[in-house]
């Protein structure tokens, strides 16, 4: 039988090119933690009640992954409660047990691992596995039976993680979502394993929801700058060059060429930046610096110092001709990429505005962001041939 | 998908801009007035070799800005000239504004920034070195204490300062507004020519097709002109090559209805010449760059190839007009002005060559701006109907040739500048050639400053006061001079 953290890991996987479908990282990592615990206690090995979560039995399961795992509870020095464990082991462990698991599903002839890219892809050997998990989830979800206890957990572990959208259709999502919130919060569980997988469901999701509202609102808050100071650009009056001979700023940056080189390649440069903290995040290399978010965090933030910087290069000026279409790209590519951030951000305040489906909400904006990013290299190049050569 | 779209697209400017094609579309900004008429010939400014240094491309550009402009800079005895400017004292002002470099001041295709005559500096740029030191202009003229530096370039131009010499100011002083006689000179001895009479001359000595001649009308035109007087004869313009000696066959074979401005410059070499100086003519400037070849611009890259012709023909600079259309005009103009290339002949009856017409009715009949349409009831045109009714002696008449088109004196000839320009910008640059045979200098240099006079075409009286004369003559007598 398959632990929680191993059904999770092959939801998240995608089925055709076997790299991780994008998910919350803070979510992903909370979840791992949560159903490690939960393997633990339906194993019976740990306990949780109000204030503190216990070993009840030091033997091992078997199953190295989970075993590391109980040695630590174990030897802790102090006891901490389900919430503490879920927050330490996210930070400390996510990784290691995300790799075993892996591992482990290589071992037992599931995945197989490639490397394209330098990124890391786990393609299915079969795919049996993935889709029984997938019809079960789905069938638990829309009939109306009583769930089995370990159906109750999957079905945290998704939502926790946002996969449901690639288990159910849309239509079955809106049909499932007050089931899912129903089954989210049923006490079960409590009765069948003493309540400790309540407690650390609960606690995961807590967790889950604490870290991500946090990134939220750091993303939210830059985007939502980005997207004025964006718009401002668009449609704020032209600032004009100043009337007056001088080494004034304004006429350095607008009438100077040496300092138009230089802000403009220092646009360029964080442009760059801004790029790579959005495709490198998933490299292991970038893992070491700082999580997802931290990166999605960096995107977002590079993306409202370009905006400061177009408007030192240009001063709110449009352009003429090609520059005209490159600046049009350039704000497209800002605007959307600002839209995407306030709907990702926002999420849970949309939500209460009955936005069920935020997060799918920001894929246009993101193919817009997308698609204008793809126009940028050859008019930068243009711009500066144009530049250079007259 | 990304990768070749970029590739490709990179790869179609740089052939635009290394091999040949319409590179309309690389421009970074809108050209300046005048200018604008060459923005498909962009070597004729640009000259600079690919990729080169910032020196050596500020460098190019002047060399090339002077290719028109240095006739201008030379008649004007350019007071900031860049010869000047070289000398190793003036290293300090050089940090202020490196007056060496034509775009330190003037930077193309930047119309957010640029100001009256193509300047793009903020137009107190005066300040940068007149307002410490030697060159300090409030220690140097107690008279311009107090006043501030964005108010120079009202009196003062920084090419062209002639109007402001302090001994001309000096030598003009107290004139009355209009002289006893006021009768432009050049323009009299100009008007002062007598047509020939029409019958003198007939038609039947000339070669010509019987077509041609069958218009009564012109050839009754052409015998009242002065290419009739002159004896230039149908084919000397028509079919040129068989002018002298030429036989009736040869004549009509060679015919053409419209002939080219190469015939005009055949004799009229001045005005053909300072035609292309100015902005009626200057896409026939003979250093407008020509259409890139191809296979030239493929040589620079390192490829030494043949092209088809159909690639050649796609890669081939357009050919610029060769002459300027009312319609490309930036100037407010009529709605039904002449939409054929601006040639000799626009304003010039190609067999009256009525100068008269050419000096009022053809600039009307394209024209529409306020000072021009002023113009018509103005009292300079009350003087010119004067003049053409015979009612008032010869040169006393102001038409708009009088003032835009400068007569001049070349080997003992009253000569025509075509370079309408060359009176204007500034427009104190016609008070010397043009003004002060009629008017006084204060009074010319308060008209030309209020910019609503000259709206109103010198209906009134100036409501501006340039107070140089009185400066100037301050200067020069000072108030304890006499004791």
């Amino acid at each position: 039988m398959l632990t929680f953290t191993e059904e999770i890991l092959l939801l998240l996987l995608g089925e055709e090119d076997g790299a991780f479908l994008p998910v919350n990282s803070n979510a992903f990592e909370c979840a791992l933690a949560g159903a490690t615990l939960m393997d633990l206690a339906f194993a019976l090995r740990i306990d949780t009640d109000l204030e503190s979560l216990i070993v009840l039995n030091e033997n091992p399961t078997g199953l190295a992954m989970l075993d590391r795992i109980l040695a630590r509870i174990a030897t802790h020095p102090e006891v901490m409660d389900a919430q503490s464990w879920v927050r330490l082991l996210a930070r400390e462990e996510a990784n290691t047990i995300r790799e075993q698991a892996l591992a482990s599903l290589v071992d037992r002839g599931i995945l197989e691992q490639r490397e394209r890219r330098r990124v890391e892809h786990y393609p299915m050997r079969d795919g049996t596995a993935q889709r029984e998990i997938k019809l079960h989830i789905r069938e638990v979800v829309l009939a109306d039976d009583i769930p089995d206890p370990r159906d109750v957990v999957r079905i945290a572990l998704c939502d926790a993680c946002s996969i449901f959208p690639e288990v159910l259709s849309e239509r079955e999502i809106e049909q499932a979502t007050p089931r899912i919130r129903q089954l989210r919060i049923m006490d079960l569980i409590g009765r069948e394993v003493a309540g400790a997988i309540a407690a650390i469901q609960r606690t995961m999701l807590m967790a889950v929801r604490a870290r991500l509202a946090r990134f939220r609102r750091y993303v939210l808050a830059l985007a939502a700058i980005g997207g004025i100071a964006t718009l401002a650009t668009v449609l704020a009056p032209r600032i004009p060059v100043p009337d007056r001979f001088g080494p004034t700023l304004l006429e350095r940056l607008w009438g100077d060429g040496a300092w138009q080189e230089w802000s403009g390649y220092v646009l360029l440069a964080l442009s760059v930046l801004g790029f790579a903290a959005a495709s490198l995040r998933r490299m292991r290399f970038a893992a070491k610096i700082g999580d997802q978010n931290w990166w999605r965090v960096m995107h977002v933030g590079l993306g409202l110092s370009c905006v400061l910087l177009l408007f030192v290069h240009t001063g709110f000026r449009l352009g003429y001709n090609l520059n005209a279409v490159l600046m049009g790209c350039y704000l497209a590519a800002l605007v959307s990429g600002a839209f995407a951030g306030i709907l990702m951000g926002g999420a849970t305040q949309l939500r209460r505005f009955g936005f069920a489906q935020a997060g799918r909400l920001t894929r246009l904006p993101m193919r817009v962001h997308v698609i204008a990013l793809c126009t940028l290299p050859a008019l930068l190049v243009i711009h500066l041939l144009i530049v250079y050569l007259y | 998908m990304s990768t070749v779209g970029t590739l490709v697209a990179v790869g179609v400017v740089v052939v635009l801009m290394m091999v040949g094609g319409d590179r309309r579309a690389l421009l970074i900004g809108a050209t300046t007035d005048a200018h604008h008429q060459l923005e498909m010939a962009c070597e004729t400014c640009h000259a600079a070799p690919a990729f080169a240094d910032a020196e050596t491309a500020k460098n190019e550009l002047n060399k090339t800005c002077r290719k028109c402009h240095e006739d201008a800079l030379d008649d004007a005895d350019d007071s900031h000239s860049r010869k000047r400017f070289r000398s190793p004292r003036m290293a300090a002002y050089r940090e202020k504004v490196d007056a060496r470099y034509c775009t330190s001041c003037h930077v193309e295709h930047r119309p957010d920034i640029t100001r009256a005559s193509a300047v793009t500096v903020a137009m107190d740029f005066c300040v940068a070195c007149h307002s410490e030191g030697e060159q300090d202009i409030r220690a140097t003229r107690p008279s311009h204490e107090g006043l501030s530096f964005d108010t120079c370039a009202g009196c003062h131009n920084y090419h062209d300062n002639r109007a402001l010499y302090e001994d001309f100011l000096v030598r003009h002083a107290g004139q009355p507004w209009l002289k006893a006689e006021p009768v432009h000179a050049l323009s009299a001895q100009y008007r002062a020519w007598e047509p020939p009479e029409e019958s003198a001359i007939g038609p039947g000595a000339v070669a010509a097709p019987a077509v041609a001649l069958a218009d009564a009308a012109i050839v009754a035109h052409w015998a009242g002109s002065g290419h009739a007087e002159a004896g230039v004869a149908c084919a000397d313009c028509h079919a040129p090559d068989f002018a002298e000696g030429g036989l009736q066959g040869d004549v009509e074979a060679a015919w053409t209805d419209s002939p080219s401005v190469s015939v005009c410059r055949d004799c009229h070499r001045q005005e053909v010449r300072t035609f292309a100086l100015g902005r009626h003519g200057m896409r026939q400037h003979p250093e407008i760059a020509v259409p890139r070849e191809p296979g030239q611009g493929l040589a620079t890259l390192g490829v030494d190839a043949t092209l088809p012709e159909t690639i050649s023909a796609r890669l081939s600079d357009p050919v610029p007009p060769t002459h300027m259309h009312a319609a490309e005009a930036r100037l407010p103009m009529r709605i039904d002005a002449p939409t054929e290339p601006l040639d000799c002949g626009t304003c010039h009856d190609s067999h009256a060559v009525d100068i008269e017409h050419a000096a009022v009715a053809a600039c009307a009949s394209c024209h529409d701006d306020l000072h021009t349409r002023a113009y018509f009831g103005s009292p300079h045109h009350a003087l010119w109907l004067k003049e053409q009714a015979g009612e008032a002696a010869l040169g006393t008449g102001v038409s708009c040739a009088t003032c835009h088109m400068v007569k001049g004196k070349r080997r003992g000839k009253v000569t025509t500048d075509h370079n309408q320009n060359d009176s204007l910008r500034p427009n104190e640059k016609m008070i010397r050639p043009v003004c002060l045979d009629c008017h006084g200098l204060a009074f010319s240099l308060d008209a030309l400053a209020d910019t609503d006079l000259v709206s109103r075409n010198f209906a009134g009286r100036p409501a501006v006061h340039v107070e140089s004369i009185e400066w100037a003559v301050r200067r020069a007598e000072p108030p304890d001079a006499g004791r």
